[in-house]
Order: C-alpha cells, then sequence, then structure tokens
C-alpha cells in the first residue's frame, strides 16, 4: 500500500516536472510579440505601432529583414545571436529596454522565431557572418593611428571633426525609410545604440548600419584601420553629467545652451518632445495609432466638463487653419499666458499653459521656430462644443460663485480623431 | 396696490434671475484671474533647492525641475482634492485616474521619494526607464497615451539623470496607489459609471 503510495507521488512529479518542460519549450512568441513589443513594433511587424509616431528613434520595421546592429556582412540577415543581445540588452538611449531582467532565454529564442516571421528573408537567405580579426591593445600610437582613419574615411562629414554630430552634412541626412535621422554623437558613448566596447564600436565599422546612411566600411579600409579607428572613438568620450561635481554641472548646462543656440529649430523639437505638444495636437485612428503625415496638425478630442469639447489646435504653418498668419508674439502669449489672438482667454487645462509660463525665453522661441519649421497641413479645427446648458451653467456656478478650485481634466487621453 | 407692490417684485426677482443665468453664462470662467496668478502655483511648487550647498547637484536639480514643470509631470502625478489638485502639500504625490479602452484603469503613480509607496525603493536605472519606455520594476507596462513615454523618446541620458536627481529632493509623501483595475471595469457600464461618473466616458473614449 505505501509502495503504490510512493509509486503514484513519484508518477504525480514525473508528470508534472514533464508539463512543465512542455510549457517551456511550447512558448508562443506570437502572443509574447503582442503583449511585449507590438505596442511599437506594431502588430504587423511594419514598425508601425500605437506609440510608433512619437518614437524618436523610430522603432525597427521588421519586414524589410534590414537591421542596424549585426555580426554579419553588409545588407545581410542578422544572425539569432544579433537579435537575441539587441532583445537582451535593449538599445542604449531609445525606448528599446534592456529586456534581460523581464523575459528568460526561452522567451527570447521565442520572439526571435516569430520575428523573423515578418520578413520572407529569412527562409530564402543565410546571415553571413563577417570573420572578424581579435582586437588590437589600446595603446596610443593605435588611438592615435586611429585618428587619421578618421579622417580618411570622412567620418568628420557626419559626425564632424569634434564628433559631436554636427558635420556639415548631418542636418540632411535620411534613413532607408525616408525619415530624418541624425548622425551619433560619439562624445556620448553612453547613448551608442549598440554598446560602447571597442568590440561594439568596431562592429559598426565592419558590418554598417543598414537602413541609415552609416555605411560598412571593411573594403576602404584594412582590418587593423578598422580596429584603430574604434580605439579612436572610444577616446573621444567626454564625462557624463552623473560623474560632474560642483561648477562642472554649471559649465555643461551653460555648453549645452550654446549648442542649442546653434540649432534652434532642432533644439525646438526637443523642447516640443519635453513638453509633449505632439501627444494632443496630432489626430489618431480608431486604432490608437496616429495620424503621421498629419502630427502637430490638432484634430483631437478633449471632453472637458462642465466646459465641453475641445479639438486640439493645427500647429503647423498653415494659413488658413494653422500658425501661418500667427506673429511670434502672439504664439507665444498663448503658450505661456492663455491669450488668444482676439484676446480672448484659455482655460489653465487641458493645455497646460501655466506651465509653459516657466518656460525659458531661449526655449520659448526656439519651440516657435520648430513649429514654423514643419510641413504646413490643412486641417481646420471645429470650434468647442458646448454640454447642456444645466451642467454648463452648474459647473460654472461651481467654479464663480462657490470659488472652488478648476476641476482636474477629467478625461486626459480619450480625444477623438477630428479631423481625418 | 398691494398686488402691484407683489407683482413689481416678482418681476424684479425674476429679471434678477435671469439676469444671473445670463451672466453666469456669458461671462468667460478664468478671465477675473490674470494669467500669471493661474500658472504661479506650477513655479512655487516642491522642494527649496537653494538650500543644496554643492553648486553642481544644485544645478543638476534646478534642471530636472524645470524638466518636470514644461513636463506638465505634476498634473497627471496630482493628487485631486474637493478644491482640485492638491499641489501644495501633496506634490507629485499621485492618485489621479485615467482610463483607456482596451487598457483598463490607471491610477497615477506617486513619484515621491517615499519608501513604502513611492519611488524611494526604485533604483535610477528603473526611473530612467520608465521614463523611456513606460516599464515599471515589476515589467507591468504603463500604455504610451496615459504615461507619455514615447514623446520623451529621444529625451538626453543627461536630461532623464537630472530628473531622477530632482525627484529624490521632492518631500516624500505616503499616499498608497491602488494596482490598475483590469480591463474588465471598463467592459462593465457600471462599473465605468462609478469609476469615470458619467455614461459620457465611452462615447468619445477612442
Amino acid at each position: 500500500m505505501v509502495r503504490s503510495r510512493v509509486t503514484f507521488v513519484f508518477l504525480l512529479l514525473v508528470f508534472f516536472s514533464t508539463a512543465h518542460a512542455q510549457t517551456i519549450s511550447s512558448i508562443d512568441g506570437g502572443k509574447l510579440y503582442e503583449a511585449r513589443c507590438a505596442s511599437c513594433h506594431g502588430k504587423t511587424g511594419h514598425g508601425d505601432g500605437e506609440d510608433a509616431g512619437f518614437l524618436n528613434p523610430r522603432p525597427r520595421d521588421f519586414t524589410t529583414g534590414r537591421y542596424k546592429f549585426r555580426s554579419t556582412e553588409t545588407g545581410s540577415l542578422p544572425t539569432d545571436d544579433d537579435l537575441a543581445r539587441s532583445i537582451t540588452e535593449g538599445l542604449h538611449s531609445t525606448s528599446m529596454p534592456s529586456w534581460k531582467s523581464f523575459l528568460s532565454q526561452e522567451q527570447v529564442r521565442a520572439l526571435i522565431g516569430h520575428i523573423k516571421t515578418f520578413s520572407p528573408r529569412f527562409t530564402s537567405e543565410q546571415p553571413r557572418s563577417i570573420t572578424m580579426t581579435s582586437e588590437p591593445p589600446a595603446t596610443p600610437e593605435n588611438g592615435e593611428a586611429g585618428r587619421t582613419i578618421y579622417e580618411k574615411l570622412k567620418c568628420a562629414a557626419c559626425h564632424g571633426t569634434d564628433g559631436r554630430g554636427a558635420g556639415k552634412i548631418a542636418h540632411a541626412l535620411t534613413d532607408d525609410w525616408g525619415r530624418a535621422t541624425r548622425a551619433t554623437d560619439l562624445t556620448e558613448p553612453w547613448a551608442f545604440r549598440g554598446g560602447n566596447t571597442v568590440r561594439d564600436i568596431y562592429l559598426r565599422f565592419r558590418t554598417g548600419m543598414n537602413g541609415t546612411p552609416m555605411p560598412a566600411f571593411g573594403d576602404a579600409a584594412t582590418e587593423p584601420e578598422l580596429w584603430q579607428l574604434a580605439l579612436f572613438v572610444k577616446t573621444m568620450g567626454r564625462k557624463p553629467l552623473w560623474e560632474m561635481r560642483g561648477d562642472e554641472v554649471a559649465n555643461f548646462y551653460k555648453d549645452q545652451e550654446q549648442r542649442a543656440a546653434s540649432d534652434i529649430v532642432k533644439h525646438g523639437e526637443y523642447i516640443a518632445s519635453i513638453s509633449g505638444c505632439a501627444l494632443c495636437h496630432s489626430p489618431y485612428r480608431a486604432d490608437n495609432t496616429m495620424i503621421e503625415r498629419m502630427k502637430y496638425a490638432g484634430g483631437q478630442r478633449w471632453r472637458v466638463n462642465p466646459f465641453g469639447d475641445f479639438v486640439t489646435y493645427n500647429l503647423t504653418p498653415d494659413k488658413e487653419t494653422g500658425l501661418g498668419n500667427w506673429t511670434d508674439e502672439q504664439i507665444k502669449t498663448f503658450v505661456t499666458k492663455g491669450i488668444r489672438r482676439d484676446g480672448s482667454r484659455m482655460m489653465p487645462y487641458p493645455m497646460p499653459w501655466p506651465n509653459y509660463a516657466h518656460m525659458k525665453p531661449d526655449d520659448l522661441n526656439a519651440l516657435v521656430a520648430f513649429l514654423r519649421s514643419l510641413p504646413p497641413v490643412s486641417n481646420r479645427i471645429p470650434p468647442p462644443v458646448r454640454p447642456n446648458i444645466f451642467s454648463y451653467l452648474a459647473g460654472k456656478f461651481r467654479l464663480l460663485i462657490l470659488q472652488e478650485d478648476p476641476p482636474v481634466n477629467n478625461y486626459p487621453g480619450n480625444a477623438g480623431g477630428g479631423a481625418q | 396696490m398691494k398686488t402691484m407692490i407683489k407683482w413689481v417684485g416678482i418681476t424684479v426677482i425674476a429679471l434678477g434671475m435671469v439676469g444671473f443665468v445670463a451672466f453666469l453664462y456669458f461671462i468667460p470662467p478664468f478671465d477675473f484671474i490674470p494669467p500669471e496668478e493661474i500658472s504661479r502655483p506650477a513655479g512655487e511648487a516642491g522642494p527649496n533647492l537653494g538650500a543644496i550647498a554643492d553648486p553642481g547637484e544644485r544645478a543638476m536639480a534646478e534642471r530636472g525641475r524645470y524638466l518636470v514643470t514644461i513636463g506638465s509631470c505634476g498634473d497627471c502625478h496630482a493628487t485631486p482634492g474637493p478644491q482640485g489638485p492638491r499641489l501644495r502639500e501633496m506634490y507629485l504625490a499621485g492618485g489621479f485616474e485615467m482610463a483607456r479602452k482596451g487598457a483598463g484603469t490607471f491610477v497615477s503613480m506617486n513619484i515621491t521619494p517615499d519608501q513604502d509607496t513611492g519611488i524611494g525603493k526604485w533604483t535610477d536605472d528603473d526611473i530612467k526607464r520608465v521614463l523611456r519606455n513606460g516599464l515599471a520594476p515589476d515589467g507591468r507596462a504603463v500604455p504610451g497615451h496615459l504615461m507619455p513615454w514615447p514623446a520623451f523618446s529621444n529625451w538626453t541620458e543627461e536630461d532623464r539623470h537630472a530628473v531622477v536627481a530632482y525627484l529624490r529632493r521632492t518631500a516624500p509623501i505616503a499616499h498608497r496607489i491602488p494596482a490598475p483595475l483590469s480591463d474588465a471595469v471598463l467592459s462593465d457600464p457600471a462599473a465605468q459609471e462609478e469609476v469615470h461618473g458619467g455614461k459620457d466616458y465611452a462615447a468619445v473614449n477612442r
């Protein structure tokens, strides 16, 4: 009797352990992708998920099989290990997190299997791995030799002689999808997407970054030269803010201000991203994706009780329907004081102008310059719609007579696509 | 004579009421308050950074405060009260309900450095991560339309660091925030009405 019971428990254990093993090996990569990846990369892998419209840099479009961070020849597919590295380590200074602590190895493998189904290239082609020479020692001579390679390969055209990413043609760079892109600032190694070890840096020259203007230099330079260049780029890194002390910090911010002044449109875009302008001033489709050609063209509907439904304004420089006929002063007055062109006043919400009132004058000027640089989009914004007269009057009574504080904006994030 | 006085009285009261209603209807709600008065609390909220002795840490925290202010963090990470958000005593303590179709109901987090209910136990990297991609340390993801991390994706690492440095300097406030409610709440109209105080939410919710 005892014996049969022991056998039973043993069998039970065997059963559960095999069942457990089965669940691990049969992870549904598609489901995992939908839960963890689709909001940026899109359900169909086109890099067009609901958050994609805001992301800078953009999430990868998996359908072309073009990947930036590889250990394979230029134009070739990445290896599974390359993809696994991007997932587990993340891509620094982008919205692609390191998934190391959130996904198991098996889950990552299942995801890679699913991601590869998005491009038919993975069934017809094989990744062509590079043959990599070994890393030379980081001697000053090798670093100095790298400096001449930096000149020889004309790295400065995009990355600038100081490596800060402001080369002569840097402003005109676009990726394979026709979107503006920028040259990496080589003085900020912590922001190197694919890592900042000498090997990581070497791989970017050797394999190129497919889909971007960064070519592969395998033919233009020898192996030792590429390693020397990597050693040189490694020396370009400056001290990060979190290691600065005392007056270094103030000097750093002064330097940042000077750099901002040298390209105020770019700086204005940065300020717009901090203020989150596009979050509200862009229309959405029913599936929550932004209509990207109308980014900043307004059209989101916001319900603000008890005052009614308000539609966000068109911030593009369109003469008829946008800010085209507004003067700089009018825009700035609106953003910082909530006073419209006709002198009428804006409520302190949902547009948080009371916060923008504290914006520095230089940042405000840059923001205006950026909005002026946008392509004009015609999108006529309808006037606000009031709710029924009783709740409107009751709301005003509470506000003006009972002196209650303004209600918080009731439903943030519930805007409807105003104009499609 | 008496009836006349009575009628005059009624007319005056009626006219007064109509006038009052018309006044309420036409008067713009915020025009009595100068814009500078309205924007003042946003500039005054938060800790006194002038007391930080080290000029480097002070400059960093000030940059963080600037980013938190013009990033409007405090608008959502606010504690609503009967008189509107409690900016002064509950600065960044969270508790503001937001919802989105299909995503459940979310309540804004307490982002003060309180050990138990805020982000006191989060590492710098935890805070920087959620700013970049909405992933909390426990692996939960907050939708990008609620916490606008997608718009923040191009913030520099150094600005992110300044925000962390500033948040660590704010006063810790014990304010427990409930975990997000499930999707079930949104598919049940009665529960929805209870949470959002009105059916009209569904009509305008995209």
